[in-house]
């Protein structure tokens, strides 16, 4: 399902400004929904048949032209600093890439909070090590396309001396397309200004392309630094991704604690992320779910919270408040325009149930890869886990920490505003546990090229 | 003298050490030093030519105070030092969190504020100057010691203050 789709047909036109020729189309355009495909980690141990490889790849590599109504199943490719290194990027170009992309995700677990069960000496064994290189992504609407895309890629790929395959990830399609917890998700995203398409209901204000795309103003009126040459950082981004597997045993354990029917465990489910697992926001339909919201692209994130200054509709820790807060008045001197994120998120796994209650039930692969695109991603992944996610000062919350990915530490709370008396729940334990991660750049369709050239 | 102190201490360091050590100090980041949830920063700063007079009218003008500081909500305190007849500056905080947390949202919300002040510094490219943050850690030292009283945030402390009030209203209102 494509923007317009979502919008009826017709999405509000506005000016282009940025080169969405250049662009790579996973960038801009919307997840499909329902959506299948693959995700691919790849090695290089021969820089020539690195280079062959994307030469040869990227003509089928689409643009973000046209982004709000393509419908084809698209590819997507981006590398690691090993694996610009690895190809034979020269020197004084990877030294122009910022210090936590360059020494990776892994590397930065102090400043991203991931100890104890998030610890990289947890992670899978491809992730945090170095081997990771490139990784491509499917995405498609529909199993056969998503097939004949991942064919076409495969060829390149296969059998290809210099090149392996570490992981091969398949995805979709959830039932509903459900997240790993049994939420609609990825329903909030930020509008891009020039990108061709004005802002939906509720997304606010657009944002200056120059946060999500290199090359442009940002925010404070100027570029974000790019990397050089301006060849290879011009038009592109950075991704970050976080392999989450999904403590669905817990989870529903937690649901059933003190919520004795399943109309209290889904408003406790629903006070937790801030919408009903339906994607109908609490702002709209504080009381009771209302699904037809949840399925509405034009209605389900068509709020502010000028309604909700006390929390009593969505807590104020919340997973939706704390990543987007919106117009909250926050206690910290805050932009919030400055740390939002695309998100091109995939479930995997086996779907949701919630009759799944042991601890065996924590362990079944199933989980999220959570994806994410900024022009400074690195920098934003370091502020969310220090600020929005795993603390709760910004919200006058103290220590507590996002009941979707925090990682908690015993003892953890979590507070929902209520009169007289708030609710503070106890025993709120880590829902998702992180498994692996990488940063990734992800270049335009000329840096491709540049990359593909025989040195 | 400071061996004689040191050796009439001693002893007594001796027994503490037997009871649990406290928590040791913890970088804030690219620079400084961080115990707990509050960090201190601590810049030694050339002056730019009139800068020192400049600085000093401004902070004259809200009496030394500048508590617009309020707003920020993470800054537990400031101190402007002018230093080696006005051709140096000593400024230092202690404030909430890591060093590069805010610094990005400071130059979108007060560009012009923290200009007023930082323009009085040698060489200040200004806040939306991708070379602010490289000119902040070139100039900052990173404290050998630090010590903080309490491990509260400043909006921690001001949720206390209007907690203890409300309780001792409401205890006074039952004690009869």
């Amino acid at each position: 399902m494509t923007l317009a789709d979502r919008v009826g047909g017709r999405p509000p036109r506005g000016r282009v400004t940025i080169e969405l020729d250049d662009i790579q189309a996973t960038v801009l355009r919307y997840r499909p929904e329902p959506y299948y495909g693959t995700h691919m980690m790849l090695h290089v141990e021969d820089a020539r048949a690195g280079r062959a490889f994307l030469r040869d790849l990227t003509p089928l590599v689409a643009s973000a032209a046209d982004w709000w109504q393509a419908r084809e199943p698209w590819i997507a490719v981006a590398l690691t600093y090993a694996g610009l290194a690895a190809l034979g990027v020269p020197e004084d170009s990877l030294q122009s890439f910022p210090e936590a992309f360059r020494v990776g995700m892994a590397a930065r677990a102090e400043e991203l909070r991931d100890h104890g069960a998030n610890d990289p000496r947890h992670w899978e064994p491809a992730f945090g090590s170095g081997a990771v290189h490139i990784g491509v992504s499917v995405f498609s609407d529909s199993q056969q396309t998503w097939r004949d895309t991942m064919d076409a890629a495969r060829r390149h790929y296969e059998g290809r001396p210099g090149l392996t395959v570490l992981t091969a990830q398949d995805f979709g399609a959830q039932p509903g397309s459900l997240n790993p917890l049994g939420y609609q998700d990825s329903i909030g995203q930020p509008a891009i200004e020039g990108s061709g398409v004005e802002p939906l209901p509720g997304q606010g204000p657009a944002i200056k392309a120059g946060e999500f795309i290199l090359g442009y103003p940002g925010e404070a009126g100027v570029p974000l630094p790019t990397p050089a040459p301006d060849v290879l950082g011009r038009n592109g981004t950075y991704v970050g991704l976080r392999k989450y597997q999904a403590r669905v045993g817990a989870f529903n354990r937690f649901l059933h604690a003190n919520a004795r029917t399943e109309d209290e465990r889904e408003l406790r489910a629903a006070k937790l992320v801030g919408r009903w697992r339906s994607g109908a926001p609490l702002t709209l339909a504080p009381n009771r779910d209302d699904p037809a919201l949840g399925a509405d692209p034009l209605r389900n994130n068509d709020f502010t919270y000028a309604a909700d200054p006390d929390g009593k509709k969505v807590p104020f820790g919340s997973h939706m408040r704390r990543m987007n807060p919106r117009d909250t008045r926050l206690t910290i001197l805050t932009d919030v325009n400055i740390h939002r994120i695309m998100r091109r998120s995939t479930t995997f796994g086996v779907p949701y149930d919630p009759n799944a209650l042991s601890p065996q039930d924590d362990e079944t692969p199933h989980g999220l890869y959570f994806i994410f695109l900024s022009a400074k991603a690195m920098a934003t992944l370091e502020f969310l886990q220090q600020v929005w996610i795993n603390n709760g000062n910004f919200m006058n919350l103290g220590d507590e920490r996002d009941p979707n990915v925090g990682l908690q530490e015993d003892g953890a709370t979590f507070t929902i505003p209520r009169a007289p008396v708030r609710r503070r729940i106890h025993g709120i334990e880590t829902f998702n546990v992180l498994r692996g991660g990488e940063y990734f750049f992800l270049p335009s369709l000329s840096a491709l090229r540049w990359l593909g050239q025989e040195r | 003298m400071g061996k004689t102190a040191l050796e009439s201490v001693l002893s007594r360091l001796a027994a503490d050490a037997s009871r649990k050590p406290p928590p040791p100090v913890q970088s804030a980041g690219r620079v400084g030093s961080r115990l707990g949830k509050v960090s201190e920063l601590t810049i030694i700063v050339p002056f730019a030519p009139g800068g020192a007079e400049r600085l000093r009218a401004f902070l004259r003008l809200f009496g030394g105070n500048l508590a617009g500081a309020d707003d920020v909500g993470t800054v537990h305190d400031m101190r402007f030092v002018f230093l080696d007849n006005d051709t140096r500056m000593l400024f230092a905080t202690a404030y909430d969190g890591d060093w590069d947390a805010y610094i990005d949202d400071f130059a979108t919300k007060i560009p012009d504020f923290l200009d007023i002040i930082d323009s009085a510094w040698e060489g200040w490219p200004g806040i939306r100057s991708p070379e602010a943050k490289d000119y902040l850690a070139k100039y900052q030292i990173t404290a050998e010691g630090w010590y903080v009283a309490n491990d509260l945030t400043v909006a921690e402390t001001r949720r206390l203050r209007r907690i203890g009030a409300a309780l001792d209203e409401f205890l006074d209102k039952i004690e009869d």
